[in-house]
């Protein structure tokens, strides 16, 4: 594995007595497309801001291409491409203003990218961005972090204000983005189906809490539903990291890391899908729906 | 970043501009009809402490009632300041509010550079529009400085260089609360309110405190003295040979009497007055102390929003 383009340790975030983010360690390899998962309130956009460094760790520490945010800002910022939840834009700015607005704040700016971009969207340079649609608004917010050709792209829950075609055309274009060159970007969202297409990394939070960080591939080849008789998980657990079980009279169901490959004569093997696997880490009773 | 900063300053900038063009409106023509009315009444031979010729006193008299209702308009504009100072705080607020501060912040550029940059534009465009307003108060009220002086309330804080204070002050005293609370229009009206009670409590009760009044008493029946000419004159009035003041002139009336017995005239008069020689040193005083506050609150906004996230 290359090197972690980020990477938290022992990171925590507390606003007043509510910790936002807790007790974070992860690796996010550089060149990976990182999807970062969880419920509402786990702690993405905590962690991504932290990582842009607008706001600053309670505790631990975070470094982005091996500098600290805030700390190393005027090194790290020209680095750095993020897009914000609610993509702030100035309503009252024209889409050219904007660009204008990102050449004159960004020396590393590509001006050529940016229209290029602009025009293949067929958004009009004189519209005001506050006329815009949700989608295109969103598109220029990502035209102003790619522009800037960054090394480091965070993108926080960057389509789910959208519509699913909007959604589709935004996703195709971080896709044609990371395509053309060489970067590591990290989006959050709470639907994983979302994300799927475009990453190859998988970063699951829950609770202020990492729960799961591995590659995709690794993680839909270790992890496994079993279906059994009731009983005698107990042989399984000690072996394989069981996330998930339910039973009913007769059988029991388990999702499993697995350590290794998975051989029990007793036990029904089945693959998962990734939303699947996200859901049984998060708790939510995927396997009812599997069984099915 | 300086094109950004002006870029999101432009309305609040042109708002405060035409608040000046406005008052240019009422100025220049009564300005120019004022001193035109100076030179032609006469008034420059009714100058100094004598006054010149008996009829100085009607002429003075009737000019000045004449252009009464534009002094009384004009001592309004004491409040421009302030209003010029908190309409050019709205920018950075409203971007805080808004949450676009996060925009900048996630460019190329340190935060410390926008932050400086934002109040430096905010600062540079008050202190210019608050000196053109100086510029043209000055010039209106000439005629009306070389008859009566300009160490009168209504005088002294439309001259000089402590419009300048107030109006950083307004400002200064905006950028920390909208740094704070994050909302502009709210932020201008308490400001804005907290400019006013700044300057009632100044003019009122500071003022006199900080200007080290010199006292004088002299007998009644001599005019006069020649050091009150243009002076600011806090209190005046009867006193004893020693200066205490007499207080209430008491009169008698006998019991069952129609007619009373008024007192005789007072032996001595006493006044408490800043001499019309400490103008400057008196404004430079007081700009100080209001630019020293808007300086720290501005420095606060800075820090605060620099420090708190």
């Amino acid at each position: 594995m290359s090197d972690a383009a980020i990477r938290a340790d022992g990171l925590g975030k507390q606003y007043g007595s509510h910790w936002a983010l807790r007790d974070c360690a992860l690796e996010i390899p550089a060149g990976s497309v990182t999807a970062l998962v969880g419920p509402n309130g786990a702690g993405k956009t905590t962690l991504l801001k932290l990582a842009v460094g607008l706001t600053r760790p309670s505790e631990g520490s975070i470094k982005v291409l091996g500098l600290v945010p805030r700390e190393d800002e005027a090194a790290l910022m020209p680095r750095l491409g993020f897009v914000a939840q609610e993509h702030p834009l100035h309503m009252g700015f024209s889409v050219k203003d904007t660009l204008t607005l990102g050449r004159r704040l960004n020396p590393s700016w590509n001006d050529e990218i940016a229209r290029k971009r602009i025009d293949h969207l067929d958004i009009p340079l004189d519209r005001k961005v506050g006329k815009l649609s949700g989608g295109q608004q969103a598109q220029v917010a990502l035209t102003l972090a790619l522009a800037k050709q960054p090394d480091v792209l965070l993108l926080d829950e960057p389509v789910a204000s959208l519509d699913p075609l909007a959604r589709r055309e935004f996703l195709n274009s971080v896709m044609e983005a990371v395509s053309e060159r060489e970067m590591t970007v990290v989006l959050s969202s709470h639907i994983v189906t979302d994300l799927e297409r475009v990453c190859d990394h998988l970063i699951v939070l829950s609770h202020a809490r990492t729960l799961l960080a591995a590659s995709i591939d690794q993680v839909l080849a270790s992890h496994r539903l079993l279906t059994g008789p009731r009983g005698g998980d107990d042989v399984v657990s000690r072996v394989h990291s069981v996330i998930r079980e339910s039973h009913t009279e007769r059988q029991t169901s388990l999702v499993v890391n697995a350590n290794g490959h998975v051989y029990e004569s007793r036990w029904e093997v089945h693959e998962l899908d990734l939303e699947e696997i996200v859901l049984a880490y998060l708790g939510y009773r995927a396997l009812e729906a599997a069984e099915q | 970043m300086i094109w950004l900063g002006w870029r999101l300053q432009r309305t609040e900038t042109l708002i405060a501009a035409a608040l000046l063009g406005l008052v240019a409106v009422v100025l220049v023509p009564t300005g120019i009809e004022m001193a035109h009315a100076y030179s032609t009444d006469g008034l420059s031979h009714c100058l100094g402490f004598t006054k010149g010729s008996p009829t100085c006193g009607d002429v003075i008299g009737s000019f000045e009632q004449r252009f009464s209702p534009y002094t009384a308009l004009v001592d309004w504009f004491t409040l421009l300041p302030g209003l010029i100072g908190v309409v050019l705080a709205a920018p950075f607020a409203l971007e805080l509010e808004r949450g676009t501060q996060r925009l900048a912040w996630t460019q190329s550029i340190t935060r410390r550079r926008w932050v400086t940059t934002k109040l430096g534009l905010a600062v540079g465009s008050t202190a210019i529009v608050a000196s053109a307003l100086i510029l043209v108060l000055v010039w209106w009220r000439q005629p009306l400085v070389k008859l009566d002086g300009r160490m009168d309330g209504g005088a002294y804080d439309s001259q000089g260089v402590v419009i300048l204070g107030y109006a950083l002050f307004a400002l200064g005293l905006a950028l920390a609360i909208g740094a704070v609370w994050r909302r502009a229009i709210p932020a201008v009206m308490v400001s804005f309110v907290g400019y006013f009670v700044a300057r009632i409590f100044f003019d009122t009760w500071l003022r006199k405190r900080i200007a080290s009044p010199s006292s004088l008493t002299w007998r009644a029946s001599d005019r006069d003295p020649l050091q009150l000419f243009h002076s600011w004159v806090i209190s005046e009035g009867p006193s004893d040979s020693h200066g205490h003041f007499l207080g209430h002139i008491k009169v008698f009336c006998a019991p069952g009497q129609g007619v009373c017995a008024f007192p005789k005239r007072p032996d001595y008069m006493h006044a408490l007055y800043v001499p019309a020689s400490d103008f400057w040193s008196l404004q430079l005083v007081e700009f100080g102390m209001f630019a020293g506050i808007a300086l720290a609150l501005i420095a606060f906004a800075g820090w605060w929003t620099l420090y708190r996230e």
